[in-house]
């Protein structure tokens, strides 16, 4: 690779950084955190008591909990989308939804097609096995992905006590 | 007996070891390639710790992973280049040399070959890169960050040791040495394209990352092909070139048939010099003059061909009526 590459690529991103204000980094590629932000955030959502469940058109659980709250944070209204996982997770991958819910653990196969959170709380499964919980976020929309870690963060020790879990 | 050992010892010496000026080159070399691998560890650990999921800094981490390979090939192959030759092997293991160099190559070009192919079906793909949080003493911030100064730790130190490998690979004529100084002097630029593209990350632009890597995969690519090219030639015996550039002939082969034609008793001259790693193989075949030509003038010009370089140690002085002989090119 030529010295000329690489200057070539360092003015590319100096110049774009400055044009953009050099605005908060990271950036979403898509803007989905300016535009959910006292707009709307589409979430999606598949049952998984007790993280997320739907009772009498009634959402409860813990990760619904927090979802409203995030919104609330960045002043959202939740434009909701029941479905099974694998239906959400093809819905985020498209850009229809920008975040995805119903107790995904680490361990989720869906790592290829969505940006999942650090974990948050860590309890034990049936099987006595660790349990890192997760959600997942639109891929590469890195300002989204960091807000939303960074409100999680701020509650691992609310939640690991309300589901008898331990923070990660 | 202990004189016919001790000149049998002697006779050995001559014919496998550096010069005793070159000897202290060739520590200095192993001493800097011993550091330059002390440094690798801590890069790619320190890389290995921050690596999260973008495309060029994997491809700037398998770079410095990669970059273990020459200095290894040179440790491993200066123990082995100047054993004693065996039955097995009648001319040594000086080869060995060019093997280590082959084998480095060929490791280059698979790698940089695969990143580049799977950087570009991530680019058509569209694959958008997520880079979270990372928390490290109790510090919480985005992840680019600590990828970006991983990257930045691997910028500056390998030019220096690049730098001070050119030296010794000039002295010693080392093809190894120079392959391998010559990849740490570019190599912070694939740490400064690994930089660009989380930055790219950082701003929004999700293609940066895969155009970069593409970039980097595409640089380790190229010095594979440079070097297997250098190394395959070498393996075929091709005519002994310069150091740093593969179509330059080498001094030495001009001067043996120089050096040669200028004695007394030899009316034409025929030369052919190949490499094996360090040292070369010369075959000379000479027609004597009318004059008497004995056995002692045969070793008068073995000796005279052996001064015009250091690294001529097998020479074989052939006594012809005519030339060219056999497969010989052309004069």
């Amino acid at each position: 690779m030529s010295a000329r590459t690489v200057r070539l690529l360092a003015a590319t991103v100096l110049a774009v950084g400055a044009g953009a204000g050099c605005a908060a980094i990271p950036a979403d590629p898509e803007g989905t955190l300016e535009r959910a932000t006292g707009g709307i955030l589409r979430v999606g959502m598949s049952e998984h008591s007790p993280w997320t469940e739907l009772e009498n058109g009634e959402r409860a659980g813990v990760e619904v909990d927090l979802v409203e709250q995030f919104a609330e944070d960045i002043d959202a209204e939740i434009e909701w989308q029941d479905g099974g996982e694998e239906f959400l997770i093809g819905e985020l991958e498209a850009g229809a939804l920008d975040v995805v819910i119903g107790g995904l653990t680490e361990k989720s196969p869906w790592v290829d097609q969505a940006a999942l959170t650090r974990p948050y709380v860590v309890v034990t499964s049936p099987s006595g096995s660790p349990e890192p919980h997760v959600m997942a976020s639109r891929m590469g929309e890195n300002a989204l992905l960091v807000a939303l870690e960074r409100f999680l963060e701020d509650r691992e020790t609310e939640v690991a006590e309300l589901v008898d879990g331990e923070e990660p | 007996v202990t004189s016919r050992s001790a000149k049998r010892a002697a006779v050995l010496a001559e014919r496998i070891e550096l010069p005793p000026s070159k000897k202290r080159t060739m520590e200095h070399a192993v001493r800097l390639e011993w550091l330059t691998i002390a440094f690798l560890v801590t890069a790619v650990v320190a890389m290995y710790l921050a690596l999260g999921s973008s495309q060029a800094m994997k491809a700037a981490w398998i770079e410095d992973l990669l970059s273990f390979l020459p200095p290894i090939a040179f440790l491993v192959t200066n123990r082995i280049r100047s054993k004693e030759p065996t039955h097995d092997h009648p001319y040594g293991f000086h080869r060995s040399v060019t093997v280590g160099y082959m084998v480095a190559a060929t490791a280059l070009l698979v790698m940089g070959t695969y990143l580049v192919a799977e950087s570009a079906l991530g680019l058509v793909a569209a694959e958008h890169i997520p880079i979270g949080l990372v928390t490290v003493f109790g510090q919480t911030f985005w992840a680019g960050w600590l990828m970006i100064a991983a990257l930045a730790y691997t910028l500056v130190p390998p030019v220096l040791l690049g730098r001070a490998k050119l030296k010794p690979a000039r002295d010693l004529h080392d093809k190894v040495l120079f392959a391998d100084a010559d990849m740490n002097k570019a190599d912070w630029q694939t740490a400064a394209a690994g930089i660009v593209g989380v930055l790219g990350i950082g701003i929004g632009l999700w293609w940066l990352d895969a155009v970069a890597a593409i970039v980097i995969g595409g640089s380790i690519a190229y010095d594979g092909w440079k070097n297997l090219r250098t190394a395959l030639g070498d393996l075929m015996d091709s005519r002994a070139s310069v150091f740093d550039d593969r179509t330059t002939v080498h001094p030495a082969v001009c001067g043996v048939r120089d050096a040669v034609l200028a004695q007394r008793g030899v009316e034409a001259a025929q030369v052919r010099v190949r490499e094996e790693g360090h040292v070369f193989h010369a075959e000379v075949f000479v027609v004597p003059s009318g004059e008497p030509f004995t056995v002692r003038d045969l070793d008068r010009l073995r000796e005279v061909v052996r001064d015009v370089d250091w690294k001529l140690h097998h020479v074989a002085v052939v006594p012809v009526g005519e030339l060219p002989i056999g497969n010989l090119p052309l004069p």
